[in-house]
């Protein structure tokens, strides 16, 4: 019970929001279908910048299963008030935060390897590339499972939550060089880029497959950012789910 | 020796909201529970029932005073409090995309039951409300009342020492209000204790050994429902047709309420034949019946309200 936290219960939480997404398994084929059309185009208007841009797509898959956590948490405690009958329980918030986040990734990753697959074909990565790729996505789903959460809390509608999720996605997935090479954006702007989480991983995973180099203290500070973001941030995250499972 | 499952002492909340002025939803309200009690808390909308179970299960910080589940504090220690309770929350749904099946056995599970006792819990608590013939649907496909079941079916399968339920049978047939009532009975028979709030008073009525009637975020009242209804002067109520117009008549025998044309009187049995002799003597049909527990709840509620 290392800081107080408490997971007893939270493995078969997690198991329960794996079910609820199970039944709905057109959501989850469909999540692939935004970075699958991107891929598209790409294929169609800029062939040699295909591989980049199926890195682009698994960094910005991962996201969305993080923002997922949003419109989930927020489903389950604005719609069904499922949140009160968990935290008057045993189940801890911490279980139940890890609960819903990991749900998420368990039910919406598998559709997401294809683009592992695709990549392997287009692109092999050498081993240290596919440990910056795993190292990156798990900080990449922190870092989103943790905003999703939090702003699921903010809110006491869906209908006020609903625009949040495209515009994280779209500010954090499609804005920053994820589906585009970090060599495309402008010098004097590199460095803030690489403190998005989403830019950093994509500017990682592309330097290690070789496809777009970037310096050293460029991979110092990207490496750095998303680090310390997913770690802190994942902190954060349990310590608001703690503060939120009872209303001040 | 009994053994108090709850205790509220001067319980205050006061909801702030930038822009609009502070609500004070409770104002010093205290109350004890006995294990194994099934107690009832009635009171208008808004009247504070709802924010006090909030309160007591964990899920919302009083402004001040003290509560105690089972001894532990539930300000300071939540985590000691949270093994030991289960709430329906008001309109609360199951997962859509989970049986009722899967619903019950998997919250027992993540509440820490083994795979044996949750199996066997699930089945006994869809078998008791009705469910087990829509076990394998999903919930989604179900009836508003039948998902108002799973939702009541999860939280009685914990058999959770202490169960707070907040208007648990909105929504339920007949059929399904008096299978909800006896689970409940059966569980405080087992020693559980329930706190429920409801706009049926006749459930009210039924169920609960003791009830606490809230007003403006006070209790008014506190006792049995026999109690509640000798408040207002009398157990017996006689109704007059046409009798608005002869109330000076009636005056004199307890608490007259004009409704529409009609004059009731509310009176001992001791002086139901003077009542019936001036009635018959004008001319007026009466008839007479018991005095419910709304009309209890009516005259408390309403005299609180007059004296604002």
């Amino acid at each position: 019970m290392a800081f107080g936290l408490k997971w007893s219960g939270s493995g078969m939480f997690l198991a329960t929001e794996i079910r609820v997404q199970l039944h709905e398994w057109l959501a989850i084929v469909t999540g692939t279908l935004t970075p699958g059309a991107l891929i598209v185009f790409v294929a169609i208007l800029a062939p040699e910048l295909l591989p980049v841009t199926v890195i682009g797509a698994l960094v910005y898959s991962m996201f969305l299963i993080g923002q997922r956590v949003l419109n989930e948490a927020a489903y389950i405690r604005i719609d069904h008030k499922l949140n009160e009958l968990y935290h008057a329980s045993p189940l801890s918030p911490e279980g139940y935060f890890v609960g819903i986040a990991g749900g998420m990734l368990v039910a919406y990753l598998p559709p997401s390897l294809v683009l592992v697959v695709i990549l392997e074909i287009l692109h092999p990565l050498p081993p240290l590339g596919w440990l910056v790729l795993a190292a990156s996505l798990i900080g990449v789903w922190l870092v989103s499972s943790t905003i999703g959460y939090v702003v699921s809390t903010l809110f006491k509608d869906m209908k006020t939550i609903w625009p949040y999720s495209a515009l994280l996605t779209n500010l954090f997935g499609v804005v920053p060089p994820v589906f585009y090479p970090l060599g495309r954006v402008a010098i004097e702007w590199r460095s803030a880029v690489l403190l998005l989480p989403t830019s950093a991983a994509a500017a990682l995973v592309d330097a290690a497959a070789g496809l777009d180099p970037i310096t050293t203290n460029e991979a110092i500070l990207a490496a750095g950012a998303l680090t310390v973001e997913a770690i802190a941030l994942f902190a954060f995250g349990i310590y608001w789910a703690r503060r939120t499972a009872r209303e001040p | 020796m009994t053994i108090e499952a709850l205790r509220a002492e001067d319980v205050r909340k006061v909801y702030h909201s930038r822009g609009s002025p502070d609500v004070e939803a409770l104002r010093g309200v205290s109350l004890a529970l006995r294990q194994g009690e099934r107690i009832a808390l009635l009171g208008r909308n808004g009247a504070g029932k709802t924010t006090f179970l909030r309160i007591t299960s964990t899920l919302l910080l009083p402004t001040s005073g003290r509560i105690e589940v089972f001894g532990h504090d539930v300000v300071s220690a939540p985590e000691d409090v949270r093994p030991m309770i289960a709430v329906v929350p008001q309109e609360g749904k199951p997962f859509f995309h989970l049986t009722p099946r899967e619903q019950v056995y998997c919250y027992l599970r993540a509440r820490g039951f083994s795979k044996e006792v949750a199996r066997s819990r699930t089945e006994a608590a869809l078998e008791k409300m009705g469910l087990g013939e829509v076990g394998d649907r999903l919930s989604v496909t179900l009836s508003g009342g039948q998902k108002q079941r799973a939702m009541v079916a999860t939280v009685m399968a914990t058999e959770a020492p202490l169960m707070f339920l907040d208007e648990p049978t909105i929504g339920l047939d007949p059929f399904a209000r008096r299978a909800v009532w006896d689970m409940l009975r059966a569980l405080t028979r087992r020693g559980s204790t329930v706190l429920l709030t409801t706009h049926y008073l006749d459930e009210a009525e039924a169920l609960s050994e003791r009830l606490y009637i809230v007003e403006e975020g006070r209790i008014l009242f506190e006792g049995t429902a026999e109690a509640a209804k000798r408040q207002i002067g009398g157990t017996l109520r006689v109704s007059i047709e046409n009798g608005g117009n002869h109330r000076e008549l009636f005056a004199s025998f307890g608490q007259t309420v004009a409704e529409g044309a009609s004059l009731h009187v509310i009176t001992e049995p001791e002086r139901i034949h003077e009542v019936m002799d001036v009635a018959l003597r004008n001319r007026l049909s009466a008839t007479v019946g018991p005095v419910t527990l709304e009309e209890a709840f009516l005259t408390i509620v309403g005299r609180s309200i007059d004296a604002e």
